[in-house]
């Protein structure tokens, strides 16, 4: 453990980095060995080019292209219109909020659930009888599909009916407005995501912890480390793998969030739960809408938040990582 | 040294994050993608007019209908039931394939597409707002074309409800499902609240009188003595009572209209009202989703609700096993006595030209003549609740039977047959009409939940404005 440079020994063996081929400058007769080498590596690469090219990078050039053009009512490309879509969109008051709603969303669903996760993982930790089972049970909102849990915590949340407020009514608290109440509607559906992405986080987590060096946390125990100590200062810092996956990974599920939103509220009350994605969807398919010029612009912010909050992730936070 | 490797090891995760990225966001991108292709001229090209009325005649074997439609549960089971008496009746000449195409949004959206890809079904079932958009889309033979061309008489349609898909007294579609909204009450809390359960509300000011004596907050037998969903139809209802048109050009009947109306002192006078019974504890602000509306209305929870006639099986049922009596009345005036009546709603068929063959233009309309008929209708009206659109399906027996068992039907027969056919009445003929009743929704839910509510209305009634001119632009 270097903790003097705080750039830990790590990047010496690096996982991500496996060894490089050696690069084919020989002298001798293998240029043609090269050569073959090279289309072979194409042939392997090919299926998967050919996949992310139709299904990735043409729709994506497609959305460019769309977004520059204006759209009949049938959807169809109207013309080129040059910059028109981006000057409306950021011209729309509305964009700001669905911007913010975006970021709040985002926030309010990645580091809770996380953290709940972390917490269940380490309890999960403990040695006790039926831990498995709680294991099972606790990773088991992983098996749900989005659609399903969403339909189910509908119900939960209604007002009139719902389990929530039967709850909180024998505590004598008046109906709450989960998902039509402006001002609680978004917390309600993070709430819900949080909940759904739990069992995964879970699992990425649990694994990680039963994958910790044990002559590591020996060695601390040995030291004297017990505890919080141990955990802040030993398993925290093996763990940041995981956790840096979860963020990255968190971050674009969660600004990509569809069906809790469709299916609890429709984005609203008062847009208040519209994020960038439902927007999206509202302008190029709802109430026979077929703006896909208007909706590919705001594709096209998508794209570039999640390109900047990558980088920024692998930038900033991946500096804290620690990588065996 | 050391620094200098790890950055690098940065750097190379970096090359891979920077892919992810594009990749999760591209998955929304395809999607985007997905409608633009280069099809769908939409060009008049002769196909607009009907065929000769021997071609089915001339075709031989079998000639296949492909119908769209948008019922789903017990609808989608009498619908059935229709398209396999009408394959039996047709045997050897027609054969109708229904196929279920999603909600009316989802539907119509699968249209657009399959208009691209000049694969159009022959006949399609579309919702009432969706009428515009279908005029201009140019893909369908005006139900005129046939009417014409068979001199058939069509006296026994309803002119209330072909009123709404005609312009110029020219039919474009056949209306099929049609509902009305009405005034729903539970009967047991007005008589618990001392109200006469045989006098409903029928302006604003009534139901508020009577949410004054129903309501919990003032000692009342329900929890709120109202209650509708924010739903964007029921405004345009209001404002249809009042005799008011909820866009220009004449309801968009007597040119494309180019801004919706619902910013009015009518209009914004319903807002208000509506508000401040929430305000005062008077009504329950349900949202937006009618089912919970309806659910509130079911248990007890609501004492007067607004809602479509199609859900008069559902009320009954919970009536009857709530052990309350369920009331309907005519759908409420802004103030008593204005000169106007409700819109219907529900949705049409459409017959294709473009891309189609003339066997099919006309096997299409044979279906929906078919469908159209005293005797489909009462079938349908029985089976589903929908309003017959024929006036002769009222009178045949089975149809005589089910409106015995339910009475309270009548209350939408009546009025139906006492509105008066207006522009008013007609209702609001609009490209982007699905988007201005979403828009409408969005303006009531401000106010209800705190805006001013002109300030709100006239904020939706604005956001409107740059899609219609779009929409008017696109289509010239």
């Amino acid at each position: 453990m270097t903790t003097t440079t705080g750039e830990p020994v790590l990047a010496e063996h690096d996982p991500d980095r496996p060894n490089q081929p050696p690069q084919a400058q020989s002298n001798n007769a293998a240029g043609s060995g090269a050569k073959r080498e090279r289309w072979v590596a194409l042939g392997y690469l090919l299926p998967a080019l050919v996949i992310f090219g139709l299904f990735i990078f043409w729709p994506l050039v497609k959305s460019i292209l769309l977004s520059v053009q204006g759209t009949d009512i049938l959807g169809n490309p109207s013309g080129f219109v040059g910059f028109v879509n981006y000057t409306r969109l950021f011209g729309d008051p509305d964009f700001l909020q669905v911007l913010w709603v975006t970021f709040a969303f985002t926030v309010l669903t990645v580091i809770p659930s996380i953290a709940i996760a972390l917490l269940i993982a380490l309890l999960l930790q403990s040695r006790i009888r039926g831990v498995r089972f709680f294991r099972t049970a606790f990773a088991l909102p992983f098996a749900f599909s989005v659609a399903t849990a969403s339909v189910i915590f509908g119900v939960l949340f209604n007002p009139a009916s719902g389990v929530l407020n039967g709850i909180l009514n024998t505590f004598g608290v008046d109906k709450v407005q989960w998902l039509t109440n402006p001002d609680l509607a978004l917390w309600s559906v993070s709430g819900a995501t949080v909940w759904m992405q739990i069992g995964y986080n879970l699992l990425v987590l649990s694994a990680g912890l039963g994958a910790l060096p044990e002559d590591v946390l020996e060695a601390a125990r040995l030291d004297g480390a017990s505890g919080l100590r141990l955990q802040r200062s030993i398993v925290m810092p093996l763990l940041t793998p995981q956790l840096f996956f979860l963020v990255v990974v968190g971050t674009i599920h969660s600004l990509q969030s569809f069906g809790q939103i469709k299916i609890l509220t429709v984005g609203g009350p008062e847009d208040r739960t519209t994020t960038l994605v439902y927007s999206i969807y509202e302008q190029a398919f709802a109430n026979n809408n077929s703006n896909y010029g208007y909706a590919s612009a705001q594709a096209m912010v998508l794209l570039i938040i999640v390109l900047i909050i990558t980088a920024l992730q692998f930038g900033v936070l991946e500096r804290k990582v620690f990588y065996r | 040294m050391r620094t200098t490797t790890s950055s690098a090891a940065r750097r190379t995760r970096l090359r891979y994050a920077v892919p992810a990225a594009v990749a999760s966001a591209s998955l929304f991108l395809a999607a985007c993608g997905g409608g633009s292709g280069d099809g769908g001229d939409g060009g008049d090209g002769g196909s607009s007019g009907a065929p000769a009325a021997d071609v089915l005649d001339k075709a031989s074997g079998v000639t296949t209908v492909a119908f769209w439609h948008a019922m789903d549960g017990t609808n989608a089971e009498a619908l059935t039931k229709l398209v396999s008496d009408f394959n039996a009746q047709n045997t050897g000449k027609i054969e109708v394939k229904a196929t279920y195409a999603g909600k009316y949004d989802d539907a119509i959206t699968k249209y657009k597409a399959a208009i691209q890809s000049k694969s159009t079904p022959d006949v399609i079932q579309i919702y009432d707002i969706g009428t515009r958009f279908m005029i201009d889309a140019k893909q369908t033979i005006p139900m005129q074309a046939f009417i014409d061309r068979d001199k058939l008489d069509v006296s026994d349609l309803q002119p209330n409800i072909t009123g709404y898909y005609s312009i110029d007294d020219k039919l474009n579609s056949m209306p099929f499902n049609t509902s009305m909204p009405v005034l729903y009450y539970n009967k047991s809390l007005f008589t618990k609240a001392g109200l006469d359960p045989e006098k409903p509300p029928q302006d604003l000011v009534a139901i508020r009188t009577a949410a004054e004596k129903l309501s919990k907050k003032a000692g009342g037998p329900a929890d709120y003595g109202f209650g509708a969903a924010i739903y964007g139809w029921l405004l345009e209802q209001f404002i249809a009572t009042d005799g008011k048109e909820y866009c220009d050009q004449g309801n968009g009947r007597d040119g494309k209209a180019t801004k919706v109306q619902f910013d009015s002192p009518e209009s914004v006078e319903v807002v208000k009202w509506w508000q401040t019974m929430v305000k005062d504890g008077l009504a329950a602000n349900t949202g937006r989703d009618t089912k919970a509306a309806q659910a509130a209305f079911k248990s007890g929870q609501l004492a007067i609700t607004l809602e479509s006639t199609g859900q008069l099986g559902g009320f009954s049922k919970a009536a009857k096993e709530g052990g309350w009596e369920l009331g309907a009345a005519n759908y409420p005036h802004i103030k008593a006595g204005t000169e106007g009546g409700p819109i219907i709603g529900g949705a049409s068929l459409w017959i294709n030209g473009e891309n189609h063959e003339d066997a099919n233009k006309e096997a299409a309309w044979r279906f929906v003549k078919f469908l159209a008929d005293k005797k489909s209708q009462a079938q349908w009206h029985i089976g589903t609740g929908y309003f017959p659109i024929s006036k002769g399906a009222l009178e045949e027996p089975s149809d005589v039977e089910y409106r015995k068992a339910n009475p309270l039907f009548d209350v939408a027969v009546k009025q139906l047959e006492n509105t008066k056919l207006s522009k008013a009445t007609q209702g609001c003929l609009l490209g982007v009409m699905p988007q201005a009743r979403k828009a409408s929704e969005d303006g009531l839910e401000a106010a209800l939940n705190g805006t001013d509510p002109q300030e709100a209305m006239t904020k939706a009634a604005e956001s409107l404005k740059s899609q219609i001119d779009q929409y008017n632009s696109s289509v010239e």
